[in-house]
């Protein structure tokens, strides 16, 4: 891996030194940083506290001259250092940029990974905040390729604040899962996630955006043409105070009555004059707006408790 | 004393027993009767002047709420003016000295003729005389009038009584038309109003959001700021107490400036 790096910045080297008297400098300190850091017959420690900052600087130095993937190397070097030298929040911090680099290069695992070790490493200071922010930096830039592991970051970051009490903070992170699950038309995953949300929200008293979470999962069953799920959701909803007080649920019920009737009219009537939808996230407003989908039958409303009690039953 | 002052103590004087100058009070009392007549009468024409005034501005405002208002009062006090009418009547009839028989006849001929200006002043309440209706009206034996608080029991009994007419249903469009406009007016409203209340509910919960976060700002800086007056502190210190010598740091003195002005 040494020769390999040294290769490279040789190559470079050649290439641009006469453009870019940084560079060569950086090169330098990289070489230096190496040989305080390579285990050798003549080396028998590396010294990591002088190593450390050589390769920060080295760092910054390629990327700014725009030579990223051995600013990757340096970066995950330098990390390595400062763990060393017990210092986790910079050696996050170091991983971090690590990641965005590695991205940038189209490495995409390498960047999942860098980003959940600088996340370790944060915890490990005790810093949950800058982890969780670090996970949702993360998936946000690898949503794209990866969005599976992308949706699990951000569910790890909300778990993450969930735990340390700031469920305030998640809610961006459950916002952008829900768009990706519904990018990725896995619409039962994100009902789910607006569920939870809602949750997490009820436990921070934050009644407009529970309301919001709620409704919006009613019209994300709606949407993929499960009314019964999206009774049942309603109806579970509905046992907490706060939303049944609230104009969404108003919302909700006129909407589901709608469906049950099976006039696709009427639907369209109850999403376009409705002000409570219009407030919604754009991606669920825009869901609404497609709403009926598909064949509207007239169904039969869903009464709470059905399952449980049966009234032939007589054992 | 002084012209000047005499004048004055004159005035003062004349002020002060203003109640018994006779020309002031404008007659004795036995003349009083009389009085009371004219002093009622000219109230009554100056009710009369006012309400016509009120007339006036009546059939010349645009604004309908306006002019149902100054109709209403037009009314009110043509009611109590009316009322006001016997007690003039009876003032009128009262014999009293120093009135001839001609005058006591010709005031109550004034009383009458005061009764008919106020019937005469218009209130805002149509009268229909026109003899030209609408074909279901032909060959009625007599004008419809519409009067207010008054039913003729053979009015009622009339069928056309209760059909509308041309008015009554262009009256009703408008009134319908206005409350479709009046409605949809709400209805901006009331979607502004719930834009208004969803924004007001996002700030309130980033506010919530904010509150710890500031909070813990806070206390770091404060934990900062005492740490820096520390450092101060001990710096001055250091520095005020090494001895003195020749080569003194440049650097050091700089800092020092910067950190006792922060301090």
């Amino acid at each position: 891996m040494a020769d390999s790096l040294k290769h490279s910045a040789s190559s470079s080297s050649s290439a641009l030194s006469s453009q870019h008297p940084r560079l060569l400098q950086a090169h330098d300190l990289l070489r230096k940083a190496e040989k305080l850091t390579k285990l050798s017959l003549f080396n028998w420690s590396s010294d990591w506290v002088a190593a450390t900052p050589l390769y920060e600087q080295a760092a910054t130095a390629f990327k700014l001259a725009k030579v990223p993937d051995t600013a990757k190397l340096c970066y995950e070097k330098a990390a390595t250092g400062q763990e060393r030298l017990s210092s986790p929040w910079t050696a996050g911090k170091h991983m971090e940029s690590a990641g965005q680099l590695a991205k940038e290069l189209g490495l995409i695992d390498e960047a999942v990974d860098s980003y959940r070790r600088a996340s370790e490493l944060f915890l490990h200071c005790g810093k949950v905040q800058p982890s969780a922010d670090v996970l949702s930096r993360g998936a946000r830039a690898v949503e794209d390729e990866r969005s599976e592991i992308a949706v699990r970051m951000y569910l790890d970051a909300c778990a993450m604040l969930e735990e340390d009490g700031r469920e305030q903070m998640a809610f961006d992170n459950y916002r952008a899962a829900v768009n990706l699950y519904v990018k990725l038309n896995r619409f039962k995953d994100a009902a789910a996630v607006l569920v939870r949300w809602g949750q997490s929200a009820d436990k921070c008293h934050a009644t407009q955006s529970q309301c919001k979470a709620y409704l919006s999962a009613v019209i994300v069953h709606l949407y993929d043409e499960d009314l019964k799920q999206a009774q049942q959701c309603y109806n579970d909803c509905s046992q907490v105070n706060a939303f049944s007080r609230s104009d969404q649920s108003e919302t909700a019920e006129k909407l589901l009555s709608a469906y049950c009737e099976g006039n696709p009219d009427e639907i369209r009537h109850v999403v376009s004059s409705s002000h409570i939808i219009t407030h919604l996230d754009h991606t669920i407003v825009r869901l609404a707006k497609q709403l009926p989908k598909g064949d509207v039958k007239a169904a039969s409303v869903v009464e709470p408790g059905d399952d449980e009690l049966n009234e032939e039953d007589l054992t | 004393m002084s012209l000047i002052d005499i004048l004055a103590r004159v005035d003062v004087l004349c002020k002060k027993y203003e109640k018994y100058d006779v020309d002031k009070q404008g007659g004795a009392d036995s003349v009083s009767g009389q009085d009371q007549f004219a002093k009622l009468y000219a109230v009554v024409e100056a009710d009369i002047e006012a309400t016509l005034q009120k007339a006036e501005a009546a059939k010349n405002e645009k604004n309908r709420a306006a002019v149902a208002t100054l109709n209403s009062e037009v009314r009110r006090s043509k009611a109590a003016l009316r009322a006001e009418l016997p007690k003039l009547q009876k003032l009128a009839a009262k014999k009293i000295r120093d009135i001839t028989k001609e005058q006591q006849a010709a005031r109550l001929d004034m009383v009458e003729e005061l009764a008919a200006r106020i019937d005469e002043i218009s209130d805002g309440v149509v009268v229909n005389r026109q003899s030209t209706m609408l074909g279901g009206k032909a060959g009625m034996s007599k004008p419809m009038e519409i009067r207010v608080d008054t039913m003729d029991p053979d009015d009622l009994m009339r069928p056309e009584h209760y059909e509308d007419t041309e008015e009554s249903t262009s009256f009703r469009q408008e009134f319908q038309a206005r409350k479709a406009r009046q409605d949809q007016g709400l209805d901006v409203i009331a979607e502004g109003l719930s834009t208004l209340k969803d924004i007001a509910a996002d700030i309130n919960e980033e506010l919530d959001k904010q509150e710890p976060l500031i909070n813990e700002v806070d206390t770091k800086i404060d934990k900062a700021a005492a740490d820096l007056k520390n450092t101060n502190v001990k710096l001055k210190d250091t520095v005020t107490k090494a001895p003195y010598t020749l080569h003194y740091d440049h650097n050091k003195l700089g800092l020092v400036s910067i950190l006792l002005d922060f301090g």
